[in-house]
């Protein structure tokens, strides 16, 4: 009974922001707290015909992301290392915005954030994709397809991406050479012997909405539409910042920046504990467990 | 690194992110102001200065604005003892282990943009960063205040018969 009274109390800063939230208590519409993150499902091994893939649903948020791995020849300037691509599809099913090209300009905001995150020689050990130097290699193409929009989709997108590189199986090859000097590349024959990455310093992203003079995480689409700007920080496990970026059409005060750098680092930490021991349970059900799919 | 031109959309993306907080939109309902900035030579710190003169222009445009902007860049020199630069060259940029833009509204102090990416370490670090390049932007803006008067001025006396 209480709370609905000290709702109506905070009404008069509600209607200002058009929300009915209230700070002081650290409460939103949905009973969560300020750092507190939607129910989040992970799944990984949806796709069939992919070298890895997960979906995620975060609240309202769904999103897909499957992962190729095929071979390419190195960039000139890295010789010995692979690379990753990532791309972008904002359905037309995700929100009527998206409907023919509307997606576009979203879908490259967000890969262009992702090659951001990523562009750092600890992300992703890029050395172990690498198969002989400056002539093969492993190129991943990371394809995100936004299949519904419920808010807060870079930090969605993260996590999905991180347990589609987690559940990414690379096949194992050779290289041979022969006595003319022509190299050949072996697949291995058993489908089982393929190489994992590591995901551990894979970075999650973690979008701080400012509202009012407070700061939210995982905003739904009712919190971002009161939002003018946010802060968006990507955050490893052991909370190195790979990026950060400010968002939308306000400006932030310097130390709410701080304070929202801070509460970043605070819950990507959680994020990234809990994802990993969900992925790590995940694997250990082995291929017995029960998969879910499109149809649960 | 984003194809083509993803680079040339992300920073077009961050310049307008920079300066709809500082433009008073609501002066030109059913208008588009079109910035466009073309990048001459790259010498370091080069979305920094784009922000710095985009403001500059609509400024000069006579274009309604809250305050300037004012762009700073800093880049995070590697080594045992990695030291951010503020303003760093096209060399120092290369060789560094992160980069970071801020744009900052100096008299409201108000952060209008953020943009920074690479291995910069622990959030200490990169709040040192911010802080060093809001310094950086609260030097700069005195001299952009003085080039805004000069060009007032100049074309004042033109306009003098």
């Amino acid at each position: 009974m209480c709370r609905i009274f000290s709702h109506i109390s905070s009404l008069k800063v509600a209607l200002r922001h058009g929300h009915i939230c209230n700070f002081k208590e650290d409460l939103r519409v949905d009973g969560r707290g300020c750092e507190d993150y939607r129910c989040v499902e992970v799944e990984t091994d949806v796709v069939s015909n992919t070298s890895g893939s997960a979906r995620v649903k975060l609240g309202h948020t769904d999103i897909l992301v499957g992962v190729k791995a095929e071979m390419g020849t190195p960039k000139l300037e890295k010789p010995n290392e692979g690379y990753l691509e990532f791309f972008v599809d904002c359905s037309a099913n995700a929100t009527p915005e998206f409907e023919g090209r509307g997606g576009d300009d979203l879908g490259t905001e967000i890969a262009n954030t992702l090659y951001r995150i990523f562009n750092n020689k600890s992300s992703v050990d890029l050395k172990t994709l690498c198969i002989s130097p400056r002539e093969h290699c492993w190129v991943l193409y990371v394809d995100v397809l936004l299949l519904e929009c419920g808010g807060n989709l870079f930090d969605a997108i993260s996590i999905a991406v991180k347990a589609a590189l987690f559940n990414t199986s690379i096949p194992r090859v050779r290289v041979l050479e022969d006595e003319e000097g022509s190299k050949d590349i072996e697949l291995s024959d058993d489908p089982y012997d393929c190489i994992r990455l590591s995901v551990e310093n894979v970075p999650c992203i973690v979008t701080l909405c400012k509202i009012g003079y407070r700061h939210v995480v995982d905003a739904t689409l009712q919190e971002e539409a009161c939002s003018l700007a946010s802060l968006l920080v990507s955050v490893t496990s052991k909370g190195v910042v790979t990026c950060m970026r400010k968002v939308g059409k306000g400006s932030l005060d310097p130390e709410s920046i701080f304070e929202m750098m801070e509460t970043g680092k605070r819950v990507g930490k959680v994020l990234h504990a809990s994802l990993q021991s969900v992925l790590h349970k995940e694997e250990s059900l082995g291929p017995k467990r029960q998969k879910v799919g499109f149809l649960g | 690194a984003p194809p083509g031109g993803g680079e040339e959309r992300e920073l077009a993306l961050a310049l307008q992110e920079a300066l709809e907080p500082a433009v008073r939109l609501g002066r030109y309902p059913r208008a588009q102001l079109e910035v466009s900035a073309l990048l001459l030579e790259d010498g370091g710190s080069a979305l920094a200065a784009a922000l710095t003169a985009a403001a500059l222009a609509l400024a000069d445009a006579g274009v309604e604005m809250y305050d300037l902007v004012v762009g700073c860049g800093l880049s995070l020199a590697p080594g045992p003892a990695p030291t951010w630069l503020l303003d760093p060259t096209r060399l120092e940029e290369e060789r560094a282990a992160a980069g970071l833009t801020v744009a900052l509204m100096p008299v409201l102090n108000q952060v209008a943009g953020l943009l920074g990416s690479g291995e910069g370490g622990l959030i200490e670090s990169w709040a040192e960063a911010v802080r060093l390049g809001l310094e950086g932007c609260q030097r700069l803006y005195p001299v952009l205040q003085q080039s805004l008067v000069r060009a007032a001025r100049r074309r004042g006396a033109a306009a003098q018969p």
